[in-house]
């Protein structure tokens, strides 16, 4: 009986080892593979809201004493514009035509500041994150036409005018599709005088200022037909 | 110290009130009553916003034309456009200015006796009419022909393919799509037996690497290359850009590589190579769904007149494909290329590994090779043999560079062996095409005749004895473009140019009729992710200027068509399109229904029960898939698509002693073709006034030459004279130039060379060999 015990121990031993080793040698025949990672799916934030970009330096915009002598007028803005809406060109000398534009750009017009060369503040973009500038900003090399053109500029909305009460807040003349942060031009050295904010320490800006712009359709009065 | 901590404190304060301020304007909703504020202000002064696809490049922006007093005056990016998401390129943006050139044609003009005379349009069209019957009765259907674009819209196409192919009887239409896409067609007829590409843009908001084939998209593509920068900054994608020249793309890229021209057919081999001898296979999905086939080799340049060439396919297997790789270990293509082995290895890891979704992206530099089509499948190759194919992020994509080179060129088939469903070579189809058509079956003419090249060439030698040329520029796009000017001036022809401005082309004319322009009419284009896009007609057109559709429906019914040309002129476009749709009912290429394209900004065909298809291919997203597989590729009968052995063949001219650089051409992102529209926007001609020769800098220092400096390029074919532009937008590499063909006044494709593809028939204009003197 001992001696059948020991011997069957060893025969399931061994079984066992055949089975083993049969397995991990199927195992070795197999391909190297690399396994498949399980994609997380990443929830995109719209970049749509950017009225609060740059209320970080709300306080010192408001503090900021006016440098006069170095405003801009929205003359001046409208000027670099095919039409009121439309990307200005640029209006100084650039070097690098071979970059799209990114930090060279984003150095200057992502905060500003003065610029003795050109003797005046660099404008802020209201949308650093759009990195590739020169898919829309395009330098002026030349002052003649290829052909005259009869394109009419529709005029620009003007200041001063868009209050509907005597000292209500002036709602939104223009279209703010990639200007969604007013600050950029209604605050700081770079702004145009006749839109500087008198209170950019009020980030919430849409919260006075409505856009004044038809996006939506007219769809009658809203009438109720049950009793009468 | 003292100061770091008066900074803390006010640092400290002004963080507080400015949570306080935010708190504020949470807790006190309402405060401003926007409705009764508005009613104060002066009413009308608003522009209405109205929808439309842009009218330059193929990605086909979803843009908002600002209307007021029946001007177009301002554009914006659609926000609901899935396309580009509200934003437009600098072309887009100033899109409108190009309606309102002062020298707009306005009517009709007829040349007698060398003058042109200013006639009424219907003068004008019957002439167009009498002359057709003429040179039809005297020289045969065959000798009168259409040359039409990928800028006509889905009806233009279509009604000129329903009078030449159905009514006529000659396959004579071809489009300048010929030029640009072909290549990408014969592609994908040989990989996947059906046009155009499986995946979308949305594949760029999924994919973790970019390859650039060859396409310098940061101006070429530059709506769909910010979506891929604004995924490299939330995701972190990598862009690896692969080209013969440096360019912007080349900066904004994460890596570089620069490749010998031509040799990009033995990187994508090298690439297939390390995946195969790496284990990257993707195993099964080869087995279940591909075949392995070789073509014939040494299959010419199509430079003499006449020339033929039909493919014989070969099935062959895996192994036979992987002997046939051999050739093709990194190093050695590495002597061939240029390219180090380890760049090779380095994009081959990318497809290679199957945790990482990749997207290539082509256009012209694959297109445009004398090796097309084979530069085509050998991309597929790679995703076919990695399994990265039709699922979001693993996507072969061949960009377009015309708004409806899909839409209309390749969906309406307008060249010369295709018909709206199918071609014309397969008895089947003609009859599809006949019964909706209503015309006799045999009015359809089962073979094939001139394709672009060819058919300019049947016009030099007298074959072709009539052309009409609608919304293209042969003029200036034609390569080795002499020959085929003094074509046209040659007695006895007769060339109608239906266009929008005086161009090169309008000045070989006979007569010349004033075309309306994009929102001036209604229609449709459809980009390269099959979406098709319609615009209502926004603004009325100048003078006498008609479309492209009425243009021919007019002249169909003075040919005595009226049964066939029965559409209404209030309604024309509507009916035109109902009428299309029924060339393609069926889950595989179903067309969304007018009502639809109206109401949003496009939809992707195949449009079945109300919803786009995004992937198609794949069981999860395309409704015709019907093998009960994971995928189905139902182009090809047995449901498989086909991995092709194409071999490394050298280019037709390659540089030499005598004329020792490679001359590519292209174009730069304010200018969109040969400039007929953009050099009349000013904004876009004072930042490119004209074109230029960009040279390698240490060689423009060796020969003296500085940017601005006069240089001359001379090939077999002729010479010009362009100012030089040195360490600008674009670097070549030594002993390469590169020229925008844009300008008219600086004509490059004088110089160019008219090989093409012996598959896809379309012109490599990327390679010639040229000599550079300083003049």
């Amino acid at each position: 009986m001992k001696r059948l015990g020991i011997i069957s121990l060893f025969v399931l031993l061994f079984i066992g080892f055949i089975t083993i080793w049969h397995f991990s040698y199927k195992q070795g025949l197999e391909e190297a593979y690399v396994p498949i990672v399980k994609e997380e799916s990443i929830t995109l934030i719209p970049s749509e809201q950017g009225v609060f970009r740059r209320s970080e330096h709300a306080l010192d915009y408001a503090k900021m004493p006016i440098d006069e002598k170095h405003q801009r007028s929205l003359d001046d803005y409208y000027d670099n514009r095919a039409f009121h809406g439309a990307p200005p060109s640029i209006p100084h000398e650039i070097n690098g035509e071979r970059n799209m534009g990114g930090i060279s750009c984003l150095k200057c017009h992502e905060n500003g500041g003065y610029v003795s060369k050109l003797s005046a503040y660099a404008p802020v973009t209201p949308h650093p994150e759009m990195v590739n500038c020169r898919q829309c900003h395009v330098p002026e090399n030349t002052e003649t036409l290829f052909r005259d053109s009869n394109f009419e500029k529709a005029p620009a909305p003007l200041a001063g005018i868009n209050n509907a009460l005597m000292g209500s807040p002036p709602v939104i003349p223009h279209q703010i599709q990639m200007r969604e942060n007013c600050l950029s031009c209604h605050a700081g050295p770079s702004a145009p005088k006749e839109i500087r904010v008198s209170h950019p320490e009020r980030i919430n800006c849409r919260q006075c200022h409505v856009p004044n712009n038809k996006e939506v359709k007219d769809i009658g009065i809203f009438k109720r037909d049950n009793n009468e | 110290m003292d100061n770091s901590l008066t900074n803390r404190r006010s640092f400290i304060k002004k963080m507080a009130m400015l949570s306080a301020m935010a708190a504020a304007a949470t807790m006190f909703p309402g405060i401003m009553f926007a409705s009764e504020q508005e009613e104060g202000l002066p009413k009308g002064k608003d522009l209405d916003w109205k929808k439309t696809p842009c009218r330059f490049c193929g990605v086909g922006c979803g843009v908002l034309v600002g209307i007021e007093n029946g001007k177009a005056v301002a554009v914006k990016g659609d926000p609901k456009s899935p396309v580009n998401k509200g934003l437009c390129c600098v072309k887009g943006y100033h899109s409108v200015i190009s309606i309102y050139g002062k020298d707009r044609l306005t009517h009709p003009w007829v040349k007698k006796n060398g003058k042109y005379v200013k006639t009424t349009m219907k003068e004008a069209l019957d002439l167009i009419a009498s002359k057709m019957q003429t040179t039809i009765k005297e020289h045969g259907k065959d000798s009168v022909s259409i040359y039409g674009s990928g800028q006509w819209t889905i009806p233009d196409g279509y009604v000129a393919s329903k009078l030449f192919k159905g009514c006529i009887g000659t396959n004579n239409v071809e489009a300048n799509a010929r030029l640009c896409m072909a290549s990408a067609v014969t592609g994908f007829m040989t990989s996947f037996g059906i046009d155009e590409p499986m995946g979308c843009y949305d594949d760029i908001d999924h994919a973790n690497a970019f390859i650039l084939w060859g396409n310098n998209m940061a101006e070429m593509h530059p709506v769909l290359f910010s979506r891929i920068l604004d995924q490299r900054q939330k995701r972190g994608v990598k862009i690896i850009d692969f080209a013969t020249r440096t360019t912007r793309t080349s900066m904004a890229s994460d890596k570089s590589i620069i490749f010998k021209p031509q040799t990009d057919l033995a990187v994508a081999n090298a690439i297939c190579y390390e995946i195969i001898n790496n284990g990257w296979v993707n195993k099964s999905f080869v087995e279940k769904h591909c075949n392995f086939k070789k073509g014939l080799t040494d299959m010419g340049y199509g430079l003499e007149d006449n020339y033929k060439f039909k493919d014989k396919p070969e099935g062959i297997n895996f192994e036979e494909f992987k002997t046939f790789l051999e050739d093709y270990s990194p190093e050695k293509v590495e002597k061939l290329s240029g390219v180090s082995a380890k760049d090779i290895k380095y994009m081959a890891a990318y497809y290679g590994d199957p945790n990482v979704k990749v997207m290539s992206l082509w256009c012209m530099g694959p297109n445009q090779h004398t090796r097309g089509t084979w530069m085509n499948n050998l991309i597929y190759n790679i995703h076919l043999l990695t399994g990265k194919i039709s699922t979001p992020g693993n996507s072969p994509f061949s960009l377009t560079g015309q708004p409806s080179a899909c839409g209309t060129v390749r969906e309406v088939g307008t060249l010369t062996h295709k018909l709206p469903h199918g071609v014309v070579m397969n008895k089947k189809h003609r009859e599809h095409a006949a019964h909706i058509w209503d015309v006799p079956v045999e009015n359809i003419p089962s073979k094939p005749t001139y394709h672009t090249v060819e058919m300019f060439r049947a016009l030099d030698r007298g074959d072709i004895r009539f052309m009409w040329i609608q919304v293209t520029n042969p003029m200036v796009t034609m390569p080795k473009l002499k020959r085929y000017r003094d074509a046209t001036k040659k007695e006895g022809r007769f060339i109608v140019v239906s266009d929008i401005y005086p161009t090169p082309t309008t000045d070989i004319a006979d007569v010349i009729l004033p075309s309306a322009m994009w929102i001036e009419r209604e229609g449709m284009y459809g980009n390269s992710e099959r979406r098709t896009q319609q615009f209502d007609q926004l603004i009325d057109p100048p003078g006498e200027a008609m479309s492209d559709t009425w243009q021919l429906v007019e002249v169909a019914k003075r040919l005595g068509f009226e049964k066939q040309f029965y559409y209404k002129e209030e309604n024309h476009i509507e009916e035109i399109y109902n009428e299309y749709r029924r060339h393609h009912e069926g889950k595989k290429h179903n067309m969304a229904p007018y009502e639809v394209l109206k109401s949003q900004p496009g939809a992707q065909w195949p449009y079945v029960d109300g919803k786009s298809t995004k992937w198609r291919f794949n069981a999860e997203y395309d409704p015709a898939c019907s093998n009960g597989k994971d995928f189905h590729f139902y182009g090809k009968p047995d449901g498989k698509a086909i991995i092709w052995q194409r071999p490394y063949e050298p280019a037709p001219e390659e540089p030499d002693n005598e004329y020792p650089f490679w001359l590519c051409t292209g174009r730069v992102i304010e200018h969109w073709h040969t400039g007929s529209m953009t050099r009349r926007i000013p904004v876009l001609h004072k930042a490119v006034p004209h074109a230029y020769v960009e040279l390698n800098p240490e060689q423009a220092k060796q020969m003296q030459i500085n940017t601005g400096d006069k240089v001359k390029l001379t090939s077999r074919r002729g010479s010009v004279v362009l100012p030089a532009s040195v360490s600008e937008r674009g670097v070549p590499v030594k002993n390469s130039v590169f020229v925008p063909f844009f300008d008219e006044n600086l004509l490059i494709n004088d110089i160019t060379l008219d090989a093409f593809c012996p598959i896809s028939k379309q012109p490599d204009y990327k390679k010639c060999a040229v000599k550079v003197e300083k003049v």
